[in-house]
């Protein structure tokens, strides 16, 4: 299962046209995270970083502390300009911009992952 | 950590921020067009992007407004609250229904008329719905009434999303906005669209306020019940 942590309607809703019923969707982490299953953790997250409540850093930070979590892949989405080495640092499989993002490109992260 | 994400948290970053999201949610979608298989899922990935360029449209026209207040451009007449919510819920439910959001409404004046500039007043109403549809809990609906309050005449958008942050509660209690305010909390609108009904409401003389709820919080504007009678 994928989840979608997204607080943006819209792109919520673009989301849900790409992946239907094999992802499940939450506007902020701390929900996403206590729907985590520790048995049958998610194929992929897919993370904004600008959420209600903790932003998707913090999100992330508190999946690594859980070991059942801590090599769940997760893809960052986000409109907010990152630094390149943000993915080195996050130790997340992809940093995607908002503004530049190609569907065929997070189409390619979700057939690898999940 | 959180200083990679708001560094840069002055009043133009936020509003390029926030004409960012939409902009990108469009050339998504469009990107996103190849990808349908037929012609029922075009036309629906078009509607959903003519509903977002004209939210991205309706705010860039509204923060050009504000550049052209201090002209007074913007004359007072008699306008009826109740035509102008109708207006901006037919202009918003197509926006509502893309976001999985419900929109009610709730008239309950009996004076029918109030002192506004009509187009400032669509705008504020437009702000608050767009604040509600973002911050609106699943499967709650954001609602908008009217109603006699005194000598004035108040339309309130209530929605049933998480608790307003104590800045932006307390600037909005001191009835003027300075600036957007980029915040975690509420990051939909990120404080533009409040930006902009605080400007617009301040420019009317007309209060503008909120109530905090614990399942959520209405945004309102008083304005002045109009000597003329409405035929409407």
């Amino acid at each position: 299962m994928i989840f979608v942590i997204e607080d943006d309607r819209g792109w919520e809703s673009y989301y849900r046209r790409i992946l239907g019923d094999s992802a499940e969707y939450f506007h902020d982490g701390v929900a996403a995270i206590a729907e985590m299953d520790f048995d049958e953790p998610p194929a992929l997250v897919i993370l904004d970083v600008l959420l209600t409540g903790p932003t998707g850093f913090a999100v992330l930070n508190e999946m690594r502390s859980y070991p059942e979590l801590m090599n769940v892949p997760v893809a960052i989405v986000s409109s907010v300009n990152l630094a390149d080495d943000i993915a080195e640092k996050y130790g997340v499989v992809a940093v995607f911009d908002k503004g530049s993002m190609k569907p065929a490109e997070l189409l390619e992260v979700i057939e690898r992952y999940a | 950590m959180e200083s990679e994400v708001f560094s840069a948290n002055s009043g133009a970053m936020v509003v390029a921020h926030e004409l960012k999201a939409p902009l990108s949610l469009m050339r998504q979608l469009a990107l996103s067009l190849e990808f349908e298989k037929d012609l029922t899922g075009v036309r629906e990935v078009g509607q959903q992007i003519v509903a977002t360029s004209e939210r991205a449209i309706r705010q860039v026209n509204d923060l050009t407004k504000i550049a052209r207040l201090d002209d007074a451009l913007f004359e007072m007449e008699p306008v009826n609250p109740r035509v102008i919510c109708d207006e901006v819920t037919a202009e918003l439910w197509r926006l509502f229904e893309f976001n999985r959001r419900e929109l009610r409404i709730d008239y309950r004046n009996k004076r029918r008329l109030a002192v506004a500039n009509p187009q400032l007043l669509h705008s504020v109403v437009y702000n608050f719905c767009l604040n509600a549809m973002n911050y609106g809990g699943e499967e709650l609906p954001s609602e908008v009434s009217v109603y006699d309050r005194g000598s004035k005449i108040r339309i309130e958008v209530r929605d049933y999303g998480p608790a307003i942050p104590t800045k932006i509660w307390r600037e909005i209690k001191s009835g003027f906005v300075k600036q957007p305010v980029a915040t975690p909390m509420r990051p939909g609108s990120s404080g533009l669209g409040l930006y902009i009904a605080s400007r617009f409401a301040n420019y009317m003389r007309s209060d503008f306020g909120l109530i905090r709820h614990k399942d959520g919080t209405s945004f309102y504007i008083d304005l002045p019940i109009s000597g003329q009678l409405s035929f409407l």
